[in-house]
């Protein structure tokens, strides 16, 4: 799946990039690049994707369609350029994966097209190139939808067609038809209001914007490898995901808030840094910086006196990981996982926390997979959780609707019998257990468990981590929002309040027991005065609350 | 005709109201130019009824609607994509608006539209 790393191109061949008109294996280069630079950023361009359908592979889908292009294109020997973009958008075509994927690949057909009988490409025909790219994929759609890959493109083309007036340097062009798709990627929102709904920017524009920035970053000499020096907004820091695998040299977590300095250099921070530890990560929020890092015993100190250089500190958040990862081990090793007789079914739980963990252990699940919300495991790791027990039978819980996917997919890779119940979270899980069969057939127990899923219903209270309007519930960012089986149904400024308001939108009449999973970061002194007071507010109904350990979500809660 | 029970009484959705959603969405999805008509009563309806859905025929049972659409498809797209997304989109958007669950689309190339020789 993935592709070949990308070596970055000697001085001398830079030189030549930036200075003479660009011929075939020139053009196969900047192909490879956006491709890289699209590969590295997949995952957040997925992540962006909810229209036209919200499936969360656009990002995929590019990577898809782009590596068949360049799977073609590595079959012709030509240095000439319209041969070679030819060859290149025959691939697109042929591997056209997903819509964004069919249009990128008209968008290369376009593209190739202006480029026919040319030996070589100078600004000029470059620009021509990107309105024939631009005129053919909006033949393809009868109602074109503003704020889509569409409108990227037409805008990185005007900016191309105002740029050729200034500039005869590919490398200044495509530094003009970045900044434009940038700018026009930012405003989709505005254009499409699903976008702005859900926060995000359109995820096919921002894709073919990775592939222009790629192949700039190429021309400029930067890595494409790493979205190291992608500055991440300070939420999207995925700190507690990166304590999952510390190696030699990692013994503390350093973390460090600050306001950068005038003449802040994010390129020679992250060099700096990159000298002192490893796990490098940058995000910005608001005009304040954070960092962090893993850094060896004898070097813990050094990423303050660093970064007091680089800005006034405002922070600074210091973890003993060693310790951490020690104690943390010695509690997983504590679950005890049923053993599984041969031939009977076995069930694999994802679980996002350590006390969710324990009470699937307690109901009889075979494996746990450690996952959740921002952490979706592997198809990999999840085939391993089922791939060694003594059965072809076997059940997947995901308890996560962005799991279920790698499951289905992990069902595909395996050669057992795999059933998937798609629990959407830890109650549905639970419930679903209780309706095990061990020794009964595949189907009754997936009709039994289908069942039990859609008798139990869950409520969710998370902080939000973006301003948005959902489902006509207005939420600020850094508000408790409650949801119940999935959908926003209130918000408050605290716990309590959304608590409360989750309960009161819910009809309690119809069920007798509620369950209570607090995350991490809550203790049972601190949820206990809450959970009394509910018992007072209603005495009719069993109420029980355990330690979930789960990230994110500080109440998970079942009612039956 | 699809029925769906609320509180109050009962609630129809025409097979016009599917289609229209259905129509909107295929217009909407990349690669399509058109949709066609699917029998000679569409063919001819069409010059007398402007706003006839034509190309779009839906079925509906206990398990839910079944669509089959009728397309002209712009030439030089991998058709096969083309019409996975036009399928994906639809029964989103059917099953999104309408809330009843689509159980098959059939997707027919009708023919090709080629402004773009290559």
């Amino acid at each position: 799946m993935n592709s070949k790393p990308i070596t970055l191109p000697s001085e001398a061949e830079r030189h030549k990039l930036i200075q003479s008109p660009l011929d075939g294996e020139g053009l196969k280069l900047l192909f490879e690049a956006g491709l890289a630079w699209l590969t590295t950023n997949q995952q957040y361009v997925n992540s962006l994707n909810v229209f036209p359908v919200p499936d969360g592979d656009t990002g995929t889908n590019m990577v898809l369609t782009m590596q068949a292009a360049i799977h073609e294109a590595d079959n012709a020997h030509s240095t000439n350029v319209g041969e070679m973009a030819r060859t290149f958008a025959q691939g697109a075509l042929m591997g056209a994966r997903g819509n964004s994927g069919v249009i990128l690949s008209q968008i290369w057909r376009g593209f190739s097209r202006a480029l026919d009988h040319y030996d070589t490409m100078d600004n000029e025909l470059f620009m021509r190139a990107l309105q024939e790219a631009r005129s053919t994929a909006y033949k393809g759609v009868v109602r074109p939808v503003e704020g889509t890959i569409l409108t990227v493109l037409k805008d990185m083309t005007s900016a191309a067609e105002e740029a050729v007036q200034k500039t005869s340097k590919l490398s200044e062009m495509l530094a003009v038809i970045v900044e434009a798709g940038n700018a026009s990627v930012q405003r989709t929102p505005e254009l499409l209001p699903i976008l702005k709904q859900a926060g995000v920017v359109d995820s096919g524009g921002t894709g073919l914007y990775f592939i222009f920035d790629g192949m700039l970053r190429l021309i400029q000499g930067e890595p494409l490898d790493s979205s190291a020096t992608l500055v991440k907004p300070i939420e999207e820091l995925d700190l507690a995901n990166t304590m999952e695998t510390i190696e030699e040299g990692q013994d503390y977590e350093v973390v460090i808030d600050f306001a950068p300095k005038k003449d802040f250099s994010l390129e020679s921070f992250y060099e700096g840094l990159s000298e002192i530890g490893t796990s490098i990560q940058v995000g910005e929020g608001d005009g304040i910086f954070r960092m962090h890092i893993h850094t060896a015993l004898d070097k813990r100190y050094d990423p303050i006196a660093f970064t007091e250089k680089a800005g006034t500190v405002k922070k600074i958040m210091m973890e003993n990981l060693q310790d951490q990862m020690k104690s943390r081990a010695a509690e997983e090793e504590k679950l005890k996982l049923e053993p599984v007789n041969p031939g009977d079914i076995a069930v694999v739980a994802v679980s996002p926390g350590l006390g969710l963990s324990k009470i699937f252990a307690s109901l009889g699940v075979a494996a746990i997979v450690q996952g959740g919300q921002t952490m979706n495991p592997s198809v990999k790791e999840l085939v391993a959780a089922f791939e060694n027990l003594p059965t072809d039978k076997v059940i997947i819980l995901p308890n996560n609707k962005n799991i279920i996917l790698a499951a289905q997919n992990a069902a595909k890779v395996s050669v057992k019998q795999i059933r998937i119940i798609p629990t959407r979270n830890a109650p549905q899980g639970f419930a679903a257990m209780l309706r095990l069969m061990p020794d009964g057939t595949l189907d009754e127990n997936e009709a039994a468990m289908l069942e039990a899923i859609s008798e139990v219903h869950t409520g969710e209270i998370t902080t939000a981590t973006r301003s948005v309007e959902i489902d006509g519930v207005q939420v600020e960012k850094g508000q408790v929002i409650a949801l119940f089986d999935g959908k926003l149904t209130d918000s408050g400024a605290t716990l309590e309040e959304a608590l409360e308001k989750l309960l009161q939108q819910v009809d309690m009449g119809s069920f007798e027991r509620v369950t209570m999973f607090y995350g991490e970061g809550l203790t049972a002194a601190t949820v206990n005065p809450l959970v009394d007071k509910v018992r007072r507010q209603y005495p009719k109904h069993e109420v029980e609350v355990y330690d979930g350990g789960q990230p994110h979500y500080q109440l998970i809660i079942a009612f039956e | 005709m699809t029925t769906q029970d609320n509180p109050n009484g009962r609630i129809f959705i025409l097979p016009q109201a599917i289609k229209t959603v259905a129509r909107h969405a295929a217009l909407q999805s990349y690669g399509v130019i058109s949709l066609a008509p699917s029998n000679i009563a569409e063919s001819v309806g069409r010059f007398i009824n402007k706003d006839m859905d034509y190309g779009i025929e839906v079925r509906s049972d206990e398990e839910g609607i079944s669509l089959s659409l009728n397309l002209i498809i712009e030439y030089g797209l991998r058709i096969k994509t083309v019409a996975d997304q036009v399928a994906e989109s639809v029964k989103y958007n059917v099953e999104k608006t309408m809330g009843v669950p689509v159980k098959r689309v059939d997707v027919n190339v009708r023919g090709l539209r080629i402004s773009n020789p290559d």
